[in-house]
């Protein structure tokens, strides 16, 4: 009967849709809600505080429901002259790629579930991994894949075509001019979002997101010290990669494509759930950015100072099972570790994606020249240096 | 308040570069266009983050200011521990209109609760909307000789101007109720009755039509 359980559990689509269902659309959801509450906050306003059910007001958190239920319910309006099957299919191609992406994300640690209630001994996890304690393992990762960063933007591009195509299938001077913008920008900003990764790639020598979350920099300190996370070793990576994806997230100050004060954008023919799909493939694309930088330059599903069998100050590497051992110990169940462990991630990502949304609401939208001048003339220089001076660190002084 | 005061700069106006002889209005002038960015990005938007993250976590954290303070403006506000939000949540708390506000009308009243009204007629025909209805009738009172049997005002067509209330030469309607038209499903259902602006009225301490202090017994009797 566990077997069965563990079976299905550890299934890739079970765990993606713990992690969709769990996580990303409901975030994505509020993330809608907490923008327009949020920027109210940011300027002395109150904003959306009003939807409820019958007594239950929440601060107003029940509006992403009622925009849900508004969007559904609106009329399917399709404008005349408009490529009836291309318009109809850029919307999922906006939404897919980004629930695809998040494939190569690890959202929790391995769960051994026949030692859940017990402390994990790392000592007999390292030299025993066979023994019944730890025979089934629960890897929190849909695909633990060597190329992980690799797919994340080969998956990403194919999002580009979703602005493109409905811009194109809108048959809209202004769609249009928003899908080439949309791609231009896509296209100019992706390659220097993938340099900006390569300093973390010299540092780690991986490209999958799950080995970068739970190395680190060095091998010497434990993964969980925070002092060992990426941020610290690449902050100029970390900037630019910030400042890159939130270019591709379409979102001022990068916000060209949908540039509401110009063109509107490439979904201005669109209405109903047809925006709504857009929308939220927005929102999910800042939760995945999110979760990406979480992964990569902040530990990943790392508490800080919180080991396989509990909270550790002080300690060391063991340089034969590769585990922290030693120093003052506040031992914790297995299971306790799991739940605070992803709890950790989910926080990080919450945190992140506030960050993103003060961006948004802090800096005015750039000019078309302005966006392709800091991505062509400053990001990709500056991605290039960042590569540059990594591989010297590594090759002088490590 | 934090709004920020800052000094105007300085302005010569644009650099001219030339004249027109036949018009010396007609001028050409140096452009400045923005040239390379001469401002460090980094620190800039570290600037504006700190600024939108004190009002949002002073916004977040601080108890809202009473709804009295947000309410009137100007009110003297003890800042200290409050935060900066201003919204004025509509259907509970209002913003408290100055006194000369034109409301909803309302119909005044007699001592005895009668409509004082005397259907003089005045107020529809200083009303540029032609916006109110009246049908007079006999009075049973022996010293008014009328009063209104039907009075209706079309809260859509009235504009609010106060016409009717300036030209009533007995008291009889008023605007000082502080209450906004209503939002109707209907057109009819706008329409204000004798009825329903009598339910807002309230006596009223003009001296009318004979009863109370009569001016031409107060008043010197004039000299021949």
């Amino acid at each position: 009967m566990l077997d069965i359980l563990i079976a299905i559990i550890d299934f890739p689509a079970t765990k993606w849709l713990l992690l969709i269902m769990g996580l990303v659309m409901p975030l994505a959801s509020i993330l809608t809600w907490m923008e327009r509450r949020q920027s109210a906050m940011m300027q002395d306003r109150l904003g959306p505080n009003r939807a409820n059910i019958g007594p239950i007001k929440l601060k107003g958190i029940l509006h992403f429901i009622a925009d849900a239920v508004k969007m559904i319910f609106k009329e399917d309006f399709i404008p005349a002259n408009v490529h009836k099957g291309l318009f109809a299919l850029a919307p999922v191609l906006a939404l897919a790629p980004v629930l695809i992406a998040f494939a190569i994300i690890p959202f929790g640690p391995t769960i051994y579930p026949h030692s859940l209630t017990s402390t994990i001994d790392t000592y007999a996890l390292a030299t025993a991994p066979g023994s019944y304690a730890f025979a089934d393992s629960i890897r929190l990762q849909i695909f633990s894949i060597d190329f992980g960063l690799i797919f994340y933007f080969a998956v990403l591009t194919l999002a580009n075509y979703g602005g493109t195509i409905a811009g194109w299938a809108s048959y809209n001077k202004w769609a249009l001019l928003g899908g080439l913008r949309s791609s231009s920008q896509m296209m100019s900003y992706e390659v220097a979002m993938g340099l900006a990764l390569m300093g973390v790639f010299l540092w780690t020598g991986t490209l999958e997101p799950g080995a970068i979350a739970l190395h680190g920099a060095s091998a010497t300190m434990s993964p969980s010290n925070p002092l060992n996370w990426m941020w610290l070793w690449q902050p100029v990576g970390l900037v630019l990669f910030f400042t890159a994806a939130i270019a591709e997230t379409k979102r001022a100050p990068f916000d060209i494509p949908e540039g509401e004060p110009e063109i509107i954008g490439y979904f201005v023919e669109y209405s109903g759930i047809r925006w709504g799909m857009f929308f939220l493939a927005e929102f999910i694309e800042i939760v995945f950015v999110s979760a990406v930088i979480a992964t990569i330059f902040f530990g990943g599903w790392q508490l800080p100072f919180l080991d396989a069998d509990g909270f550790r100050i002080g300690g060391y590497i063991d340089q034969v099972t590769h585990m922290s051992v030693g120093g003052t110990v506040l031992h914790l169940p297995h299971l306790v570790v799991v739940l605070l462990q992803a709890g950790a991630f989910a926080g990080k990502v919450v945190l992140l994606s506030m960050f993103q949304l003060f961006i948004r609401w802090t800096l005015p939208h750039m000019r078309a020249d302005q966006l392709m001048n800091l991505g062509w003339k400053w990001l990709l220089p500056l991605t290039l240096a960042n590569i540059m001076v990594t591989a010297l660190i590594r090759l002088l002084f490590l | 308040m934090s709004s920020h005061q800052e000094a105007a700069p300085s302005h010569d106006g644009p650099k001219v570069l030339a004249v027109s002889e036949r018009s010396p209005r007609v001028r050409s002038i140096a452009v400045v266009r923005p040239g390379e960015p001469d401002v460090n990005y980094l620190a800039a938007t570290a600037k504006g983050l700190a600024i939108t993250l004190k009002h949002f976590a002073r916004n977040f954290f601080l108890p809202m200011k009473s709804a009295d303070e947000r309410a009137k403006p100007g009110a003297p506000v003890d800042e200290t521990w409050k935060n900066e939000i201003e919204t004025v949540q509509y259907p509970e708390e209002k913003v408290t209109y100055p006194e000369r506000f034109r409301g909803l009308h309302r119909l005044m009243l007699r001592d005895d609760g009668a409509v004082r009204c005397v259907a003089c007629m005045c107020c529809p025909t200083a009303c540029p909307a032609h916006c109110i209805t009246i049908v007079p009738e006999e009075s049973d009172s022996l010293r008014i000789e009328k009063r209104p049997a039907i009075f209706e005002i079309d809260e859509l067509r009235c504009i609010a101007c106060g016409l009717c209330v300036e030209a009533c030469p007995c008291d009889a309607i008023r605007m000082d109720t502080g209450e906004h038209a209503k939002p109707v499903e209907d057109r009819a259902r706008s329409i204000e009755t004798k009825e329903t602006m009598m339910a807002r009225g309230i006596q009223s301490v003009a001296t009318q039509g004979g009863e109370g202090p009569n001016w031409r017994e107060t008043a010197t009797p004039p000299s021949k």
